[in-house]
């Protein structure tokens, strides 16, 4: 009898799971590229044919789709370009998932603090975040390359001075509405302290819309470092970073011209990807953050 | 109104002051500037170490220091060049015409394309242009410029051979003469067209998104009850209307263009404070950095403090904050 029951319960529970993906119109496309952006990068050497490094001066120059050994080509080194492409994920990730995780941390404890704090803390932190926001991100990364020097770290903190600002100024607000809830007066009755109140009554509260910045910011942050590499003042030369690629490219536009398109493209797919997912976690867990620009 | 543009000037007074104590404070944190002047023969004599720190300064306290490079920030002296031993002020001065050059003609373009798409995509709703224009945008927030730039050589310039891809031609300074315009113009499309297509993305669709408000408001309706043209209700009652936060929306642009322009002037080899900027920091070039991120910052700074009391005078809601 109670076998027949939790069968029940657990087909019944499975139905609705199942429904509720359904009712989530998930985006497939933007979750299969991303998650083939993870895999890609990952276990690239088991994905990748070639090593990254390796040239074969045997076979330059071979356009895309024309060679079955090199699928999307060689340049003019004879550096297999779809292998490049692979291990180029794996640079994507060593940037983006630091670079996130600092500008995340960072931000969301000066949010915290100066929406909790308020008063004078308060409008310091924000005079702050307002000055960080308020100019234009390449010139901060810029200045941060000047100061560190290129390299992965370099771009690591570039990437982060720019970005902790609008998790800083979206926290705040949060915790300025939150603040005031009985839950939070309650906790401070009873001797809570500050730290575990913000942790333990106020963090929970600001997740759904921390993931959707997160989200948002994702696809802005892979351009940023995309530019860097570009200009020469991200990852250092010859490492297979997308943006070191169709730097490498434009030198040799005449002659290898798949070798700037191809990057570019996968830059350009994994940040729509990103943003879409971005959009579409918007609206699904925080419709009030919905804007019509 | 006073009171609201005090407040604003105050605001940007201290952004600024921020900002020049962020650039000179870390610059200062993480290299020794004498080190960099002392020639590699005499790296390891510590008497020609300490002569050059007496000699630049840098033995006087921080504060005091600090003082002395606002004092010349203000005048706009920022020193010497360690590459090109020339003052960073007539460095700067000789590049800045290249980019304000660019930076209008990107925001002429963003206006002149994005408004009229923007009006035509909400008057004709869901329809395939629609569709196009916002295809448009989604690739334009996605791709990076300097591939876009790029690609548009290879198809425009290298390959056709209808554009040049590099340079601003024989013009040099401000304002060029007559017969050089034409080959200014055709030196400043690609490059421009580049700078502005997120603009044009972003001007399109907030265009769009005003106007469709608009469109559905009352009295566009009683306009359009009242039996107006259809063409002098979308010009006259809607579009006036929609243009309010798009124009203020174009005031920041401006601000950004001038600084966004870094990544277009290197590829196009456009000789303006882009590339200046990334020649200084390429080399380490302390006063070349510090002056053309101060100037660019204090640009920035001003436009957006400039919009915002324009900004206030059109709409008065937002004054009270």
């Amino acid at each position: 009898m109670a076998v027949t029951e939790s069968n029940v319960l657990e087909i019944k529970s499975s139905a609705t799971w199942r429904q509720r993906i359904r009712e989530a119109r998930l985006p497939w496309i933007p979750i299969v590229v991303i998650l083939l952006v993870l895999i890609f990068g990952i276990f690239s050497e088991l994905i990748a044919p070639f090593d990254p490094e390796e040239s074969n001066l045997k076979a330059r120059v071979i356009p895309p789709f024309t060679n079955a050994e090199y699928i999307l080509g060689t340049d003019i080194l004879g550096k297999d370009i779809f292998s490049r492409l692979v291990f180029g994920a794996r640079t994507l990730l060593q940037v983006t998932v630091p670079a996130m995780a600092i500008a995340v941390l960072v931000g969301t404890a000066i949010g915290l603090v100066a929406g909790y704090a308020g008063r004078w803390l308060d409008a310091v932190l924000m005079r702050i975040t307002d000055a960080t926001l308020g100019f234009p991100s390449i010139l901060v990364a810029m200045l941060i390359v000047t100061l560190i020097g290129t390299g992965l770290w370099g771009v690591v903190f570039a990437v982060t001075a720019t970005t902790w600002a609008r998790f800083a100024r979206m926290i705040r607000g949060e915790v300025l509405g939150t603040k005031e809830r009985d839950f939070v007066l309650l906790a401070r009755i009873l001797g809570v302290s500050p730290t575990m109140i913000m942790l333990r009554h106020l963090f929970p509260n600001v997740i759904n819309t921390l993931m959707v910045m997160i989200s948002l910011t994702i696809g802005q942050v892979i351009l940023l470092e995309a530019s860097l590499s570009f200009l020469g003042l991200g990852m250092k030369p010859g490492e297979p970073a997308w943006g070191i690629m169709v730097a490498e490219g434009r030198a040799q536009l005449l002659t290898v011209w798949w070798l700037a398109l191809l990057p570019g493209i996968m830059i350009t797919i994994v940040v729509m990807a990103c943003n879409f997912f971005g959009d579409w976690l918007r609206d699904y867990l925080d419709p009030k953050l919905r804007r019509s620009r | 109104m006073f009171l609201y543009i005090l407040r604003r000037l105050g605001e940007g007074l201290v952004t600024l002051i921020a900002l020049s104590f962020v650039v000179f404070g870390s610059i200062h944190l993480t290299g020794d500037p004498a080190r960099f002047l002392i020639p590699v023969t005499e790296a390891h004599d510590e008497e020609v170490y300490l002569a050059q720190v007496k000699a630049m300064g840098l033995d006087r306290p921080f504060i005091i220091q600090y003082l002395d490079f606002l004092q010349g920030a203000l005048r706009a002296e920022f020193g010497k060049s360690f590459i090109y031993s020339v003052p960073v002020k007539d460095l700067i001065l000789d590049r800045l015409p290249a980019t304000v050059h660019l930076a209008l003609t990107g925001m002429i373009m963003a206006f002149s394309l994005g408004i009229p798409l923007g009006i035509l995509a909400a008057v004709k709703r869901d329809s395939i242009f629609d569709k196009i224009g916002q295809a448009f945008a989604v690739f334009g927030l996605a791709a990076p410029q300097f591939w876009v730039a790029i690609m548009l050589i290879m198809i425009t310039g290298a390959q056709m051979g209808w554009l040049p891809t590099h340079g601003r031609g024989d013009i040099e300074g401000w304002w060029p003469e007559w017969h050089q315009v034409p080959d200014m113009i055709h030196h400043l499309l690609l490059p421009a067209f580049v700078l502005a297509i997120t603009v044009i993305a972003a001007v399109m669709r907030l265009t769009r998104s005003a106007m469709l408000e608009i469109l559905d408001s009352d009295f566009v309706k009683f306009a359009q009850v009242k039996g107006i043209s259809h063409r002098a209700v979308i010009w006259k009652h809607a579009a006036r209307n929609a243009l309010i936060p798009v124009l203020t929306f174009g005031g920041i642009t401006l601000a950004g263009l001038l600084n966004g322009s870094v990544v277009v002037e290197v590829v196009f080899a456009w000789p303006g404070v882009g590339l200046l900027l990334l020649e200084g920091v390429r080399n380490r070039d302390f006063p070349m950095t510090e002056g053309a991120i101060l100037l660019s910052g204090f640009f920035y700074i001003i436009t957006s403090v400039i919009i915002d009391i324009l900004y206030g005078y059109v709409d008065p809601r937002v004054r009270i904050r």
